[in-house]
């Protein structure tokens, strides 16, 4: 009852977003790095199978890939401003994500309370 | 795979863009120093940068080393130099001061570009350890 369908699915989200921004940071960190493309994760369309398949949602089934996107002369395709982009989005998903995850104890705490 | 993971990948993200800075900064305040023309002007100094498991783990990067440009330089007529030799001549750097200045920024902008991406998962990192506190 208490790891049911919402905290399994929170879970997951929290583990995509999480990898998400590691590959950012990554992302990041290799900007000047010459041949380096670009990481994407992706864990929603996972996610959204699952969920349409019925089945209890799994954390840690993000993949990663690497962006075919044109690279610059050094050989790297990393653009800083869309991967500021996508850290500060999934750093306020996580956020978002998270704060759902806490209305969702909040729930279970009223239900535990005696008086 | 560690605890907050993001935050050292962006920290290697600093190391690098910090000993790129060095780098540049090395050349910059050696861009006038002098040799004699039989010996090796001071040579250029570059950081090779290196993707840590490349597209499998941990991710980061890492200063795989330095590599060094020509030493040939350029001779410059400068009579009075010490160094000089017969002919008048010393051999001063090839560096081009305005490359240099470019690196300058590209190392700059990436070491501040690490910085962001570390308070952003500060952010994300405190809700998490906010989770569950006022149960």
């Amino acid at each position: 009852m208490i790891a049911d369908a919402t905290m399994s699915t929170l879970h997951a989200a929290l583990s995509g977003l999480s990898q998400r921004q590691r590959v950012s940071a990554d992302n990041i960190a290799n900007v000047n790095t010459p041949g380096f493309l670009a990481g994407r994760t992706d864990f929603e369309s996972m996610l959204r199978t699952e969920l349409a398949d019925g089945e209890t949602p799994t954390a840690g089934g993000g993949t990663v890939t690497r962006s075919l996107a044109a690279t610059r002369t050094d050989g790297n395709n990393v653009d800083l401003d869309s991967e500021t982009v996508i850290a500060t989005e999934t750093g306020l998903r996580y956020q978002l994500a998270l704060s759902a995850l806490n209305g969702k104890y909040d729930l279970l705490r009223s239900a535990l309370r005696t008086q | 795979m560690a605890v907050f993971d993001s935050i050292s990948i962006s920290g290697s993200g600093m190391t690098l863009h910090r000993k790129y800075l060095d780098a540049v900064s090395d050349n910059i305040a050696n861009i006038n120093t002098a040799a004699a023309p039989d010996q090796e002007a001071f040579k250029e100094r570059f950081i090779v940068a290196q993707a840590v498991d490349y597209g499998s783990g941990s991710g980061g990067v890492r200063v795989a080393g330095a590599a060094f440009g020509s030493g040939e330089g350029k001779l410059v007529y400068s009579p009075d130099n010490p160094l000089a030799d017969e002919g008048g001549y010393v051999r001063m750097p090839d560096i081009d001061l305005g490359t240099q200045m470019t690196n300058l920024i590209i190392a700059q902008r990436g070491y501040q570009a690490n910085i962001s991406a570390i308070s952003r998962a500060t952010d994300a990192y405190q809700a998490a350890l906010q989770l569950g506190k006022n149960l």
